[in-house]
């Protein structure tokens, strides 16, 4: 009883998406213990530290075990190639901090930018919300420990949202087809490039400063760079030395003096500045988190085959997924067992999610009937025999 | 068939539910060095991560592998332990200074970073004093830390984690200072106004890139000290000299406004101590850093010895400032031994700044020299660089320790066992709680 009534209190407080007045059972400890007024934000079950979501459940669920993006840190996308992958996680983040209610700014590019985020995809919130009541219905015990499981498991998207539902939703599920319909215009702070004089990068901290110094204390940032360097919006000496690199550190030093209230993720085209150089090196090093996005060569044949998918219902790779550095995790040092680092990892853009997947190539000698039979199926009498090319 | 198809369904419940008990026991294995007994230490931690700041020393995690006898009878009362249970056995020998005076490289990799490395130069500096009472003859040698990549935050609670060192209060005692060349550097102009603001800012300075911002009227002088960029220009000079007019105030406001609307945010250290104390390096400029070291390191009390100074990255204001040559910064920190007793360099050291790029960037070429020069001026090098053949779950990188020769050969000669080993490389493995465990290729999980 006495937690029934905790609880009701707490649903009251809580400034949740979730309009209709539930009386939940016993949210998961953390909320329970400590009520989250700040929603988006939760604490870290590594070290507490609070964290917030990359609107991305299983980028999320690499990074460290912190099940989410530390505030105060950044991370840098580096992509190969010319498509923009990269560009999708960039929107998630985005419209997932739209959607929490934090305070977006947006680098560089206009508002062409931000009418392209991606909207909330409905359908898979109905269908959560049904599971959730299915859930409350039959296994309260089973319910408590199934948001602490949630840390450590890899594809966690599902769970997560489920298990927070009820409290706030941590991540939301976005579609790609879909628009975001912005609350309301001051929700993006678009900061445009001055492509003249040498100052460019210094007038973006300082904006985002002064907002930052102008909102409360509890409102959330986060800073949105695409595709920095680019030579489409960036003028040709951004890239020299003392410009990006004062750049990252100065945003690196923003990021460590509002250590609970900001977050920056940033894009950058690797085959304009390859990671060979000691400029990107730096750039790497200044950041806090960063990965590689490198897409597969399209090929019209392989799009065909199912050479990549063990099977036909799992779909195929779009690209690797490099992870070079994480946050925290690598600066205290680094070491023991973090899921994902390590390991061969590919990602997957489809319509409605970004997932990061062990990569895994089907057992190419196991003779399996099932997968023949698939490629038949899907490519007709395109595709060589199996027994044709054997010699 | 069935049969295992339904423990492959149902494994995984069973797992969860052991996973998930409502206590999380920590069971630590002591081992008793003098009577060889182990003992299973059982602590029940009530399950709720929250509650649970990461800041504090967690009393549970931090019970060290060894023991001296004399801890052996209670361990979990010596929450306190001696520098050496801090160090790893294998590491102690290498991070010991010489007698004379000396430059130690430590380098870096991107993927390995060496910042728990440097915590251990700090912890075997400080600490030693604080346990040791045979010699306390000699008084403790001080310290100075500069940071060019990393806050004061983040040494405060990682001292504290994986050494047990309270920073501030050394600080405090005079024995450590700490030189921020993060925080201020280029960031540049707003930092030096806020500090001019002081306590009466709003925050809102007249926009400096012609962005009015909206508010209060800014014209009007809240501050007699406030020329809109007269501060550094004006006052350059003497506000190097005095420790406290460099402050970082606009941490403040924001580090304590957070924690009272949610209990949210209470596991980031709170750092509502006035931390007025820390030096900023203000411009990337070797005049800058040159004043502010010097300043520190003549701040500290001259009646102990000459203070260790660490460096953390200085090679970035060869990346910051192109202007800056290479010989010219190494000799900059070169003339700062003549206040120092040793001085200990973290670099980067991956191949991109290391091997320069096809058409050789001129900061690569930099890095490059300033990084070599480095290396042969100093007597030892300590290198941390991931696995060569991929990524291992208990292993987190190679720790390759080379001797240099001149280094040596003035030292009288004391050791005799590794006097033949010029270099020796270890494995570490960095735990969660910010403990080290180090072993010797081939060798097992051993201290």
């Amino acid at each position: 009883m006495a937690f029934r009534k905790r609880n009701v209190a707490l649903s009251r407080n809580d400034p949740s998406l979730t309009a209709e007045p539930q009386s939940s059972p016993t949210s998961p400890s953390s909320a329970a213990a400590t009520p989250q007024t700040i929603p988006g934000i939760r604490p870290s079950p590594v070290d507490g530290r609070p964290t917030t979501s990359t609107g991305t459940p299983s980028l999320d669920a690499i990074l460290a075990g912190h099940a989410g993006l530390p505030l105060g840190n950044s991370i840098l996308f580096g992509e190969t190639g010319t498509t923009d992958y990269a560009g999708a996680l960039l929107r998630f983040y985005a419209a997932e901090g739209v959607v929490q209610g934090h305070k977006v700014h947006v680098v560089g590019f206009g508002e062409g930018w931000g009418r392209e985020l991606p909207g909330l995809s409905d359908k898979d919130e109905s269908g959560r919300k049904r599971v959730n009541e299915a859930d409350k219905e039959k296994m309260k015990i089973a319910w408590r420990y199934e948001g602490l499981g949630v840390f450590g498991s890899r594809d966690k998207g599902a769970a997560t949202n489920r298990g927070s539902d009820s409290e706030a939703v941590f991540c939301h599920a976005f579609d790609l087809a879909k628009r975001l319909a912005l609350p309301v215009a001051t929700a993006i702070n678009y900061i445009p490039v001055s492509r003249t004089g040498g100052s460019l990068f210094s007038a973006i901290l300082q904006n985002i400063q002064r907002h930052l110094e102008s909102t409360p204390p509890e409102t959330i940032h986060r800073i949105v760079i695409p595709s920095l360097l680019s030579p489409a919006s960036y003028p040709p000496i951004s890239s020299q030395p003392q410009c990006v690199l004062q750049f990252f550190h100065g945003l690196r030093a923003l990021l460590r003096r509002y250590s609970t209230r900001l977050t920056a993720v940033v894009t950058f085209p690797l085959t304009l500045y390859p990671r060979t150089t000691g400029l990107v090196r730096w750039m790497e090093i200044l950041s806090d988190g960063v990965f590689e996005l490198a897409p597969f060569p399209y090929d019209y044949r392989q799009a065909l085959s199912t050479s990549a998918a063990a099977t036909k219902e799992e779909e195929r790779p779009q690209g690797m997924f490099a992870v070079h550095k994480l946050p925290v995790w690598n600066e205290k040092g680094g070491g023991g067992a973090v899921e994902g680092l390590g390991e061969d990892l590919a990602f997957v853009l489809s319509r409605r999610k970004f997932t990061v997947t062990k990569f895994s190539l089907p057992p190419v000698e196991g003779d399996t009937e099932a997968q023949e039979a698939a490629v038949h199926a899907a490519s007709g009498s395109a595709m060589p025999n199996k027994k044709d090319l054997e010699f | 068939m069935f049969s295992s198809g339904a423990i492959l369904i149902f494994s995984p419940r069973v797992h969860l539910s052991k996973k998930r008990p409502k206590y999380r026991q920590a069971t630590t294995q002591h081992r008793c060095a003098s009577s060889g007994q182990t003992t299973n230490v059982k602590l029940r931690v009530s399950n709720l991560p929250s509650t649970a700041p990461a800041t504090l020393p967690a009393p549970s995690h931090h019970v060290p592998n060894i023991f001296t006898p004399t801890t052996c009878t209670s361990p979990l009362s010596h929450f306190k332990m001696t520098s050496s249970a801090r160090i790893p056995s294998h590491l102690a020998p290498h991070i010991q200074l010489p007698s004379y005076p000396s430059t130690t490289l430590v380098t870096s990799t991107l993927g390995a970073s060496a910042n728990w490395l440097i915590i251990r130069f700090l912890v075997s500096a400080l600490s030693s004093r604080n346990t040791t009472n045979e010699d306390d003859s000699a008084p403790p040698v001080p310290l100075v830390l500069v940071s060019f990549l990393r806050d004061w935050e983040f040494w405060k609670s990682e001292a504290r984690k994986a050494g047990g060192l309270d920073l501030e209060r050394l600080k405090r005692e005079k024995r450590f200072v700490f030189v921020d060349g993060l925080g201020g550097m280029c960031l540049g102009d707003t930092q030096v106004q806020n500090t001019a603001q002081g306590a009466s800012s709003t925050g809102r300075m007249p926009g400096v890139n012609g962005m009015p911002s909206t508010g209060l009227p800014q014209r009007t002088p809240q501050n007699p000290t406030l020329p809109a960029r007269g501060p550094p220009q004006n006052t350059t000079l003497p506000a190097r000299g005095p420790v406290p007019n460099r402050t970082i105030p606009p941490r403040t406001p924001q580090a304590a406004s957070p924690t009272s609307p949610t209990a949210n945010t209470t596991p980031t250290p709170s750092p509502t101590p006035p931390k007025d104390t820390n030096l900023l390096i203000p411009t990337p400029t070797l005049e800058a850093t040159r004043t502010a070291l010097e300043t520190a390191l003549t701040s500290l009390p001259t009646s102990t010895r000459k203070p260790l100074l660490i460096l953390d990255t200085p090679s970035l204001l060869l990346a910051l400032n192109p202007a800056i040559i290479p010989t010219a910064l190494s000799s900059t920190i070169l003339s700062l031994h003549k206040h120092t007793s040793h001085i200990i360099t973290h670099l980067p050291a991956d191949e991109a700044l290391v091997m320069p790029s096809e058409p050789a960037q001129p900061l690569e070429i930099a890095n490059h020299n300033f990084l070599v020069k480095m290396a042969h001026i100093s007597s030892r090098v300590l290198s941390c660089r991931v696995l060569d053949t991929g990524f291992a779950k208990d292993v987190s990188g190679v720790v390759r320790i080379t001797e240099n020769d001149i280094g040596r050969s003035m030292e009288l000669k004391k050791g005799g066992a590794e006097e033949d080993k010029r270099a020796t490389e270890l494995l570490y493995l960095v735990k969660g709680d910010g403990s080290v465990k180090m072993f010797e290729r081939g060798a097992g999980g051993d201290i």
